[in-house]
């Protein structure tokens, strides 16, 4: 076949154009493209213009965020307790560091595109110090045409020493190490101002850097993301599979401990979780376990329906003393009786060989470990039930809310999808309701509901925390947006793989987690993590039923301390980068996730 | 001799009953696609079903592994009775294989992970001893270098071979084959074709929905021919290609060859 091949000509190669080159063919082609790049033009760098105008204005009073730093941060969390929230955004940023570098499919970044960023932004530093007011300050003035020249030039030698057709990349390591360096860099020497405290009051401290008791943790926790990085990829060589696995299950598990450890009441009962919980919850964990164990083995059928009888007459007798008061008896151990009855005349069905038992022995054992945390967990006294003031809010309310009703409303909403696809019309019919009521009511109203109606409705002498019903409030609405993100993805999955998985025999079950959801999943990245920016931002709802978010610190809280009255604009300017940074990397990392599933299964 | 049984050699007759349809009857709405369809398989038979499109060839073996349900009739696989008992279906699923016109391959997983998944998640199989097997199949399928690709970026023929692959690899005790060269580029349906007389050559019971005449000739232990819901005729490839009873039949085969 050799022989007839065509001869391959190389493709001409294309000529490199400059820069006004490019501006002309791009920017100024004809009489209305130049009209069109001057009025926008014009309208963008007004607007630039007068934003800056805003930023650095005489009235604007920037001390006014410097000095409340904390309480944007995480308005009245017990000073003194402040470690537990270091040690949550720690292990927070460790696992996120490990589950970057365990996975390691990060191509990183191209060099000629970083290259190319990095002159656009000192383009754009340049233009901000040609648009700064005169009121500005001198040292930003200067810091802005230093960012502009180093970048430009830096961008430029790069553009010059790597050929156009190379595709080097800086590995994500190393950006991430020059990201976190350069943050790393600003909070240690940038004079953004601090606060000190004198008699009680504080008060701006212009021209020093962050205060140590906020820069020191951010140090060790951004070095953590780093370092956790590279140990992540070098344990995803050699481990991979097992320290994939840990990672899942602290994605999974994790959650409820942060909230633990952020929530609890500072002087929570130890001595009593070890002296009744963990015995209690072992002592059914264990006995029930092996007596699951024992009565599964063939032949048992019968004696294991007799003692399920039994133990549901006792456990039933339980009720009925509680309920005439014979005698005391936690309400736990009663609905564990209860269980291990209704497990115990399970075991006929489960039963079988060896390995079948364990796997029903094991599953209750799981089970009970997890209820019974749960159980202690609800009735833990924690710093939610202090009522007035609110001690927690800012960043961390905004965060934490949308973080939890991201990871609650997830799992809802794909089962709520799945209802809704569903072939029983009673699931069907439910899901489609629910979804419906709740896209049809506004979401103010859902959170009214939660917050004001809902404790009215629950029996007597059971409450809800404000921050637990706001919370159930946005789960709750999150969770019928995601069923229908969800929906559009479930119905891009072509008729033939369903096909196909019967016609391997699988269930049901494994069909739709191994075949259809991650297909389906994988189709609606882009509507999921445009539904969680939404409910990231929609968090500032929080304000009307009573929570202290990040704008009503900087809309209401700051305005009225007697050091700034009135100054509303630096807060809401401070807040609106804070949520475009959170919103911003989002969606990047999303786009970033979206393009390598995409390069895994080219059509 | 019922028509379910003609054309059976006295060594076809001596073996055991793999499929046996009787009197099977589908509808889609009004539409009637089978009408009362009686053919037995027998162990280790290729058997071809020929006919015009619409023909209900198709939906007779999709009825077979039950990804159409027929309202009359019996379908008896291996013994066991096709019922509404899920039990049942997933267990006659798992020892039939099936090879679809689109290949239905699944996009997400890499060619080995699409032919483990099913050993592993149905026959609860060690991960290892799977891929081991896994990897002999793509050996026999030709394609044992493509074991970490993703099925978008195999060609048509070699996605139809993993589809091959992966039904073999739950051992099955039959395989079906719904026109499985149809949606292939000419060039590409020899190296599939070849993977099935291969397995056809190593004993499988085969039931294959094809269009590929010299295929028929070759390997076919018995053809079937279908229309209109019916059954017209059975017989072996000499009695088709030389002396076809029904006008039917010798109508078709003239367009077709």
């Amino acid at each position: 076949m050799s022989e007839i091949t065509a001869p391959i000509e190389t493709r001409p190669e294309e000529p490199s154009h400059t820069a006004g080159r490019w501006i002309r063919d791009n920017l100024f082609s004809s009489v209305s493209n130049t009209i069109q790049t001057v009025v926008f033009s014009a309208i963008v760098l007004g607007l630039l213009r007068w934003i800056l105008g805003q930023v650095f204005s005489e009235d604007a009073d920037w001390s006014s965020v410097a000095t409340n730093l904390r309480l944007l941060m995480s308005y009245n969390y017990p000073t003194e307790q402040f470690v537990r929230i270091w040690v949550a955004a720690a292990a927070i940023f460790l696992m996120l560091g490990l589950s970057l570098g365990a996975w390691g499919i990060d191509p990183g970044f191209s060099v000629r595109r970083s290259a190319r960023t990095l002159i656009s932004t000192g383009v754009f530093a340049l233009v901000v110090r040609l648009l700064l007011p005169s009121s500005t300050p001198d040292a930003i003035a200067m810091a802005m045409i230093v960012i502009g020249v180093v970048a430009i030039v830096i961008g430029g030698v790069v553009m010059r020493a790597v050929p156009k057709s190379s595709d080097r990349r800086v590995s994500f390591t190393a950006a991430l190490g020059v990201m976190v360096g350069l943050v790393l860099a600003v909070v240690w020497l940038v004079p953004f101002g601090s606060y000190g405290v004198a008699e009680g009051e504080r008060y701006a401290v212009p021209g020093v850097t962050v205060a140590s008791s906020t820069k020191v943790p951010w140090t060790i926790v951004l070095l953590l993301v780093f370092f956790a990085q590279i140990l992540g990829r070098r344990l995803g060589v050699s481990v991979g599979s097992v320290i994939r696995r840990s990672i899942v299950a602290f994605w999974v598990i994790g959650p409820a401990f942060i909230i633990f450890l952020v929530l609890r009441d500072p002087s929570f009962d130890w001595a009593h979780v070890w002296s009744t919980d963990v015995p209690m919850a072992a002592a059914f964990a264990l006995g029930g376990g092996a007596l699951l164990y024992a009565l599964g083995r063939p032949g048992r059928d019968d004696l294991a329906r007799v003692v399920g009888a039994l133990l549901l007459a006792l456990a039933l007798f339980h009720w009925v003393a509680a309920f005439f008061g014979w005698y005391p008896m936690l309400q736990k151990a009663r609905i564990s009786f209860l269980l291990i009855a209704l497990a115990v005349l399970l075991v006929p069905t489960f039963a079988g060989e060896r390995s079948a038992r364990v796997r029903f022995a094991g599953a209750w054992v799981g089970f009970m470990v997890v209820l019974h945390w749960l159980i202690t967990g609800i009735n833990t006294p924690s710093t939610l039930e202090i009522s007035a003031p609110p001690f927690l809010g800012g960043l961390v309310l905004t965060v934490g809310i949308a973080y939890y009703v991201m990871l609650v409303s997830f799992p809802l909403g794909v089962l709520l999808s799945l209802a809704r696809t569903s072939k029983m019309p009673i699931f069907r019919v439910m899901s489609t309701t629910y979804i419906e009521v709740i896209r049809g009511v506004p979401l103010i109203t859902v959170l009214f509901f939660f917050s004001i109606m809902l404790p009215l409705f629950l029996p007597r002498g059971m409450g809800i925390s404000d921050l637990a019903a706001v919370f159930a409030g946005y789960t709750v609405f999150s969770a019928a947006y995601m069923a229908e993100n969800i929906r559009g993805g479930l119905q891009s999955v072509r008729r033939g793989q369903y096909e196909a998985a019967d016609a391997l025999g699988l269930t049901t079950v494994q069909r739709t987690t191994l075949i259809v959801l991650p297909q389906a999943l994988r189709v609606s990245i882009p509507n999921l993590v445009g539904q969680a920016i939404a409910t990231f931002k929609e968090t500032s709802l929080i304000a009307i039923v009573g929570g202290f978010d990040l704008l009503r610190i900087a809309n209401s809280t700051i305005p009225n301390q007697p050091d700034f009255l009135g100054q509303k604009r630096p807060g809401l300017l401070f807040i609106s980068l804070v949520y475009f940074v959170v919103a911003y990397t989002m969606s990047k990392s999303s786009q970033r996730l979206e393009a390598r599933l995409q390069a895994g299964q080219a059509r | 001799m019922s028509i379910a049984d003609q054309a059976l050699t006295d060594d076809l007759a001596a073996r055991r009953d793999m499929i046996v349809c009787r009197g099977v009857k589908k509808w889609f709405g009004d539409f009637q696609a089978l009408r009362g369809v009686d053919v037995t398989v027998k162990d280790r038979e290729v058997m071809v079903v020929l006919g015009p499109s619409g023909s209900g060839k198709s939906t007779l073996i999709r009825c077979i592994n039950r990804l159409e349900v027929h309202q009359e009739g019996d379908i008896v696989v291996d013994g066991v009775e096709l019922t509404n008992d899920t039990r049942n279906i997933e267990k006659i699923r798992s020892e039939v294989g099936m090879v679809f016109q689109q290949f239905n391959l699944f996009p997400h997983l890499t060619v080995l992970d699409n032919i483990t998944l099913a050993p592993i998640w149905v026959r609860k199989k060690a991960k290892a001893e799977a891929e081991r097997t896994a990897m002999e199949l793509l050996e026999r399928v030709g394609i044992p270098e493509q074991a970490a690709k993703f099925p978008g970026q195999l060609s048509g023929g070699q996605q139809q071979r993993v589809a091959i692959a992966r039904s073999l690899a739950m051992e099955p005790k039959i395989m079906l084959f719904d026109e499985p060269t149809s949606a292939l580029d000419p060039e590409m349906i020899a190296e599939v074709l070849d993977v099935m007389k291969d397995l056809a050559r190593g004993g499988m019971t085969m039931m294959v929905v094809t269009h590929e005449m010299g295929f028929a000739r070759e390997v076919a232990d018995r053809l079937v021919f279908m229309e209109s819901g019916d059954v017209v005729e059975v017989g072996t490839p000499e009695h088709f290609f030389t002396n076809p009873k029904e006008e039917r039949t010798k109508l078709f085969l003239s367009q077709i060859l």
